[in-house]
């Protein structure tokens, strides 16, 4: 019995042994997840939207709209580089996602873009909006007087196919010369992509607005 | 003897036959024929029993007239005398009677006869007044000799006989008549047959044969009379019967004798031969037509079996007739076949209504009484039934819109999380629009059809009152007199304190109001985010 019990005892004191011995393990570390501020071994993570020339003065114009939920809402540091011309961002500490940062710099980007800064806020409230940008000579080459006649036929008189096309999708569009932007989410970028390829390839306003119209009721049927 | 019949005719044959005299119509021909023609119609009255006239009226008669009763005279005549013609036909030894009674001066009239009897038969359209006559005549002869003759046979037949037979009922003829019955039934030899009879002249068979045959066969069957003749006649009668029945051989029946064929009956013959296909028929129809005097009954109605027999044959072997061939087109048949056709086929289209006064009376009473009930009979459109409810028709809005994207999006969530509590849409303001005009019209149609009035729903309503004199509001004509506002003087201006205009200021009061603002611009600088400055210059330390 004795044999036994020190046999039992000595495999649990070989069992128990080890462990008085060696450290017990450290717990399992709960990392908690980064900070912006923290990543890249504690460097400050930086943005840097170039701003053209033509959207300098709406830039100054804008500029407290921009700063005021950037640097509020999103807490990202951001400031104008006027040497080099560079809007700039940058995490703080208490930034609570990497992503901010990002979103940030897309919606400085998508204001550089052309859009306004109500349109380009919602790329700060939503995930899914996403900016998307074409040539015209992609769709199709055109020269000249062609090309300056698909431009016109983009916009419409006053802007009004260009509208049509926004409210329908609710997208919104930014025609620089020959650059198109679209801002929105991914299915109503695809519709208002197709509207516009079709525009320029030649169809008239009439035949997009009923294709527009189509599109929007069954849009508004799916909700 | 000159008979006035003889001296007529001869009269007659005087004036000159030749047709071109008759073409111009010359009084003393006629007259000399109408005399003629007199006597000879007298000649001819006793014989006829029938005639109505009693002379042959001329005077003033026309040559139709004349006729005419000639014609009446004569036929019944020649009715009469053609039956005793074919009684002779039959029955050759009655001429041979009559010839025995009347003088041998009479043979060459009888040979006459014979010729004129196939005269008869060949001219029967002489419309000449002397062949007619001459006719008459002869027949009338004939006619007289063949009545003396019977006469004489019934009284030798009556002196033999006795209680039984008078001048209506012969046995002798009765027999007679049953043995040639016999004989055409049985198809036994005819001559043979004729040799049973009573007496045989010679002279009347030769004839015969002549008038008849090719071949004679004279002298045995003379033989055969005169030895029958002298039997007595009831028993040579019945020896000869039974002698010819007993002997019937198929010889009898279907013998090949060659007798009598005419030219017409060789020509027969040929045909058949050409035609018929077994010999036996041949030979049966050769047999039978070779006979003289006819078929009996039942060989004619064999012929004719026969002859519809090798009809339908041939007809069996002929292509069909295109009626009978089942489903023909226009080109299997010949052209206009079909009308010839008596052709039935069902008619899918109803025939066409006849128009007639009693149709279009009831239409038009239709029509009125309709108009009057104006009961139409209108197509009215089938009310459809719409299942689903009306969808908004979203229009697309050219302007810009003012909402931005983040706005639109969010209304979007919020609809989407929580309906209620989401902002009237375009649609929606629409309806509400429309419920309010609705109520307004319904107030005022209240307020007219109820005795009790209701006051109108007190709606509260915000609206910017514009600081206007009320008489601009009120009235429209400009009134310079009042000037009362429509707002009140605090409304107007909540003021506190001493108020100085520019001018009054002193330099104490100026700089008074310059300290404040200065204090003003300050707090609010101070109230702006320091932190921005703080970070640039950290910035700009960190840079450097």
């Amino acid at each position: 019995m004795s044999i036994e019990a020190s046999a039992t005892m000595e495999i649990e004191t070989v069992s128990s042994e080890p462990k008085p011995e060696s450290n017990p393990l450290p717990p399992k570390p709960k990392f908690e997840p980064l900070k912006a501020h923290e990543m890249s071994d504690g460097r400050v993570q930086f943005r840097k939207v170039s701003v053209p020339p033509h959207r300098y003065s709406p830039l100054k114009k804008y500029w407290m709209d921009i700063y005021t939920p950037i640097y509020e809402h999103m807490k990202i540091d951001i400031r104008m580089n006027l040497k080099a011309r560079k809007v700039e961002l940058k995490t703080r500490q208490d930034t609570p996602d990497i992503s901010n940062l990002q979103k940030c710099a897309d919606f400085v980007q998508a204001f550089m873009l052309g859009f306004d800064v109500p349109d380009a806020i919602a790329l700060l409230r939503l995930d899914e909006l996403y900016v998307e940008s074409f040539e015209i000579k992609d769709v199709k080459t055109l020269r000249g007087e062609h090309l300056s006649r698909a431009i016109g036929r983009l916009s419409g008189k006053g802007g009004k196919t260009k509208f049509a096309i926004e409210n329908a999708t609710k997208t919104r569009i930014v025609i620089a010369d020959t650059k198109i932007h679209m801002l929105g989410s991914f299915a109503n970028i695809k519709i208002a992509r197709d509207s516009l390829c079709s525009l320029i390839l030649g169809s008239p306003a009439g035949k997009v607005y009923s294709k527009l119209r189509q599109v929007s009721a069954r849009l508004a049927e799916r909700f | 003897m000159v008979t006035p019949v003889e001296a007529a005719v001869e009269s007659l044959r005087q004036i000159s036959t030749e047709p071109p005299v008759w073409l111009v119509p010359k009084q003393e021909l006629s007259q000399a024929v109408r005399a003629a023609s007199k006597l000879l119609f007298a000649s001819l009255k006793p014989h006829c029993t029938k005639s109505p006239f009693d002379e042959l009226l001329i005077e003033g008669f026309d040559a139709e007239q004349i006729w005419q009763q000639i014609d009446l005279q004569s036929q019944p005549l020649l009715s009469s005398l053609r039956r005793e013609v074919k009684k002779f036909e039959k029955h050759p030894e009655e001429i041979s009677k009559l010839k025995v009674d009347v003088e041998g001066g009479k043979k060459k009239v009888l040979e006459e006869i014979e010729t004129e009897n196939v005269v008869v038969n060949d001219d029967d359209d002489e419309d000449d007044d002397i062949d007619m006559d001459e006719e008459d005549e002869d027949e009338e002869e004939e006619g007289e000799e063949k009545e003396k003759g019977r006469e004489e046979e019934s009284e030798n037949e009556g002196e033999e006989k006795g209680g039984i037979e008078d001048k209506f009922l012969k046995i002798k003829e009765l027999q007679e008549y049953l043995e040639e019955d016999e004989a055409r039934e049985f198809g036994t030899n005819k001559k043979k047959r004729k040799a049973e009879t009573k007496k045989h002249e010679e002279d009347t068979e030769d004839e015969e044969e002549e008038g008849d045959d090719e071949e004679n066969e004279d002298d045995t069957d003379e033989a055969e009379e005169e030895e029958e003749d002298e039997l007595g006649l009831f028993g040579g009668d019945d020896e000869s019967d039974e002698d010819d029945l007993g002997n019937a051989r198929y010889e009898d029946f279907f013998s090949r004798k060659k007798s009598k064929d005419s030219e017409d009956k060789a020509k027969y013959r040929d045909m058949l031969e050409e035609d018929s296909g077994s010999d036996d028929e041949h030979v049966d129809k050769k047999v039978k037509n070779q006979r003289k005097d006819g078929l009996s009954k039942h060989e004619k109605e064999l012929d004719e079996l026969r002859s519809k027999i090798e009809q339908m044959e041939k007809a069996n072997l002929d292509p069909k007739v295109w009626t009978m061939r089942g489903e023909v087109t226009a080109a299997q048949r010949q052209k206009n076949s079909a009308l010839e056709v008596d052709l039935d086929f069902e008619h899918n289209v109803r025939p066409a209504p006849v128009i007639t006064e009693e149709v279009t009376a009831s239409l038009e009473d239709l029509i009125k009484t309709r108009i009057s009930e104006g009961l139409f009979d209108d197509v009215q459109k089938a009310p459809t039934l719409s299942s689903k409810a009306p969808r908004e028709v979203k229009e697309l809005d050219d302007n810009k819109s003012k909402k931005g994207l983040a706005e639109i999006y969010e209304e979007e969530f919020v609809q989407k999380t929580d309906p209620a509590s989401a902002p009237l849409t375009f649609s929606d303001e629409l309806k509400k629009e429309a419920s309010m005009l609705f109520k307004k019209l319904c107030l005022k149609l209240d307020a007219l059809s109820h005795f009790h009035f209701t006051p109108k729903p007190v709606v509260e309503d915000m609206s910017i009152q514009t600081n206007v004199p009320a008489l601009a509001m009120e009235e429209i004509a400009p009134m310079a007199v009042s000037d009362a506002a429509m707002l009140a003087p605090e409304e107007v201006f909540s003021g506190k304190g001493d108020i100085k205009e520019e001018a009054e200021m002193t330099k104490a009061d100026r700089k008074k109001r310059r300290a404040n603002k200065k204090r003003k611009f300050k707090a609010k600088a101070a109230k702006r985010p320091r932190a921005n400055t703080s970070v640039r210059n950290s910035d700009e330390g960190s840079k450097v």
